[in-house]
């Protein structure tokens, strides 16, 4: 497993999809194999087998991990909305107050033009 | 039957061998099934005298026809014919046999066995069988790649969709709700963005959730999440003063708004080349202004509300869809309004604009401009439209006072801004409109007390003004100061009365007068006008009195003037009480008194309409020989009284004054 990269669960849950593919993948390579007229190759069917093998493991662990981790949910304890209001207005006041210090400045700049 | 009767012998049944070989392998015969057998069996019956008889009888009738007919040719399928026939009649006896045989009872036809397949025909059903199978993995095998591609395909959409969706869920709330319709299960999850705090607003008026507070979150061509809004769903409130228009300071807002606000139209041409980031981060600035829009709506809704409760300052004065228009007095309206703010600002100022009454275009900085007012002080019309806040600032103060009352009632903290509960209306104090309204006001009535202060003290050199802020919004304070030069401080340090200096209180070098605004009521406080008491005693005692006095826009520059003044006075007075001279302090004058029951004074003259400054002096002598004086004179109509016009001094020329009158008097005295 290559936990030490995968930092979030929904890193995780999208490398169980991935493998997911992957193992679908070898099933289509396996059959093809089998399908082959001059017959099948013995070890390559072996490898591809385990490492389907494997990767079902793998699967199963991390989702396995994943769902007992699971917290319970819990929506919208701490809504932040008003502060989110209160941060809007701040912005809309530096806004202002940079539009007059702009002002102010080309001011300055106009006066010392003219002298 | 004629003839003989034919026997033939089997021979026994027993395995005679065929041939041998050199290595000792045995051939035998191959074996012949029941069948053939019997065919064999068949075959042995000799039907030989019948096709001997048969041919006898043929020959003959060949003779016959022959010598009957020998002439015609003979008939090529001649032959054909008679081996059919002969064919036929054979066929019809073996079938007789075979009637006989089975009308017999005594032999059924026990079973025929499948005939042993060919070694080649069992390897062709293998190979078929085997093929079949092949065929069966290659296409399960083809199966499984695809449904590998179309797996990925849809997880790589999926992990789009969902990234996008986490990403918003980090800052606003994501709600999900089985849909159970028809059509494509995939592309209707039933996310929606909810966008109503429930936390906040438990009164009633405004605990309506507006239509925009949950948004459906929809999938667009490319799997994408999209999030569609009926255009112009969006207000933004807006302020303005009826009959000033707004000059066009705020461009860099409409900048802003602009990109905030992102068009239908060009987020539907532009999200092929934005990246996802860009893209997430446009649904960001759109759900911000949903989510602003809904408190503006609340805003306005409150204001409606508080409009209709007449409380103290609140005055209606028009109210349409969307609109509110207020008078605040001083012949001062404003209006507040929600306008849809989707493309910029800009359309907002126009439909300001539309509503507005006078068309003057008066450019709108109010306090900057007022402080160049120096130059500008003789314009007095302009007095009237200079001074108003500035149109943002009223719309963010707004915002800002309606968002802490909301918040106070949900979390119950401590009013900081002195804005009062929107509970209280009526009798108690205005309510939140209420005080609104009269902040304005004063905002208003503050800059025109401004300028008058400032016309006062820039006539007069050594006076300064200071603003003090108050954090209130209905209050402000100005002090005026007046700050004795340091030439002076420094010659009287220099002085050998300086011990003395030191042990007593140090004459004080600065007065100050104190002007405080409440709502529209001035109040002047202010040190140095002489103490009754003081002057009854006559001590040289300082009592710093204080005086305390309301007065209105109009007197204001003569009282101020006239405190400068008795503050001089008194100043001076100190001083020459530090030298050691007695003297007398009045209102405005202070009397030094000379030998032979002379006195000389020296008056202030206070005058705001002066343009080169507001206090002059003069010098006024009383009951003195007119013959003894030094000094030119005027003399007026012949009154006991000289006076001598001074001019407008600063104080070294004043002090020098004094310490000139102080030699004389003392020079005159005992002292």
């Amino acid at each position: 497993m290559d936990s030490p990269t995968q930092n979030t669960s929904l890193q995780r849950l999208q490398n169980v999809e991935k493998r997911i593919i992957r193992v679908l993948e070898l099933a289509g390579g396996v059959m093809d194999e089998l399908a082959n007229p001059t017959g099948p190759r013995k070890e390559f069917i072996n490898n591809h087998c385990r490492e389907f093998m494997k990767m079902i493991k793998d699967i199963q662990v991390t989702l396995r991990d994943e769902i007992k981790s699971a917290c319970e949910y819990r929506p919208f304890e701490k809504c932040d909305y008003s502060s989110r209001i209160s941060n809007e207005i701040c912005c809309k006041k530096l806004e202002y107050v940079l539009s007059q210090l702009d002002a102010m400045k080309q001011t300055i700049d106009e006066y010392q033009a003219t002298i | 039957m004629e003839g003989n009767l034919e026997i033939s012998l089997d021979k026994l049944p027993v395995k005679r061998l065929d041939a041998i070989e050199e290595n000792g392998l045995e051939r035998y015969p191959p074996e012949s099934s029941y069948d053939e057998k019997r065919v064999s069996l068949i075959r042995r019956i000799d039907f030989a005298w019948a096709v001997e008889e048969d041919e006898e009888k043929e020959r003959k009738k060949k003779q016959k026809k022959n010598s009957s007919k020998d002439a015609s040719a003979t008939w090529q399928w001649q032959s054909m014919v008679e081996n059919l026939q002969l064919a036929h009649q054979e066929l019809s006896v073996i079938i007789d046999l075979i009637n006989t045989l089975e009308a017999n009872d005594a032999v059924t036809v026990a079973g025929m066995t499948r005939p042993k397949p060919l070694p080649n025909e069992l390897m062709s059903d293998l190979a078929v069988s085997a093929a079949t199978k092949l065929q069966c993995y290659r296409h399960l095998g083809k199966y499984f790649k695809q449904s590998a591609n179309a797996l990925e395909q849809q997880i790589a959409r999926e992990a789009r969709f969902y990234g996008a969706l986490i990403r918003l869920q980090q800052n606003w709330k994501v709600k999900r709700q089985r849909v159970a319709g028809p059509g494509p299960a995939s592309s209707n999850e039933g996310f929606s963005i909810d966008l109503f705090d429930n936390s906040l607003y438990s009164s009633t008026p405004m605990s309506r959730p507006s239509s925009l507070s949950s948004i459906r979150v929809e999938h667009d061509s490319a799997g994408m999440l999209s999030i569609n809004l009926p255009p112009n769903s969006c207000h933004s409130l807006h302020f303005g003063f009826l009959g000033v228009h707004s000059a066009d300071i705020p461009k860099e807002f409409n900048k802003i708004r602009t990109h905030g606000s992102v068009g239908q139209h060009t987020r539907n041409t532009e999200k092929e080349s934005m990246s996802d980031d860009e893209y997430v981060k446009e649904t960001h600035l759109l759900l911000r202004d949903v989510h602003q829009s809904i408190f503006n709506d609340q805003v306005f809704d409150m204001l409606n509300c508080e409009a209709f409760n007449q409380s103290v300052g609140v005055n209606v004065t028009g109210m349409r869809e969307n609109y509110l228009q207020l008078s605040i007095g001083q012949g001062t309206s404003l209006f507040i309004s929600l306008v849809p703010s989707s493309e910029g600002d800009n359309q907002a100022v126009d439909t300001a604009n539309t509503q507005n009454v006078d068309s003057a275009i008066v450019p709108l900085d109010s306090f900057d401009e007022v402080k160049f007012g120096e130059r500008k002080h003789d314009t007095p019309t302009m007095k009237k439209k200079w001074g108003f806040p500035h149109r943002i600032s009223c719309e963010i103060y707004l915002q800002q006072i309606v968002h802490e009352h909301a918040f106070l009632k949900a979390k119950d903290k401590p009013n900081l801004s002195g804005t009062p509960v929107s509970g209280q209306s009526g009798k108690d104090g205005p309510g939140l409109l209420g005080h609104f309204c009269l902040s304005l006001a004063h905002r208003i009535f503050s800059s025109r007390v401004l300028i008058e202060l400032e016309n006062v003290v820039c006539r007069v050199p050594y006076l300064h003004l200071m603003t003090h802020p108050t954090w209130h919004s209905r209050k402000s304070s100005w002090t005026i100061f007046m700050k004795v030069p340091q030439s002076i401080l420094h010659a009287e340090s220099q002085s050998p009365r300086s011990d003395f200096q030191n042990i007593k209180d140090v004459i004080k070098s600065q007065f100050h007068t104190k002007v405080v605004l409440s709502d529209d009521r001035i109040n002047v406080e202010g040190e140095g006008a002489p103490n009754v008491v003081g002057l009854f005693k006559r001590s040289s005692e300082d009592i710093c009195s204080v005086n305390k006095y309301d007065c209105d826009l109009a007197d204001l520059p003569v009282i101020l003037l006239q405190q400068v003044a008795s503050q001089v006075i008194r100043w001076l007075h100190e001083e020459a009480l530090m030298v050691g001279i007695k003297t007398n302090r009045y209102f405005l004058s202070l009397a030094f008194d000379l030998e032979q029951g002379e006195s000389v004074s020296l008056v202030a003259h206070v005058d705001p309409e002066d343009i080169q400054g507001g206090i002059s002096w003069w010098l006024v002598m009383e009951d003195g020989f007119a013959e003894d004086w030094k000094l030119q004179m005027e003399i007026y109509d012949g009154t006991p009284e000289y006076r001598k016009f001074l001019g407008h001094l600063n104080l070294d020329v004043l002090y020098s004054t004094m310490m000139d009158l102080v030699t004389l008097s003392d020079g005159g005295g005992n002292h």
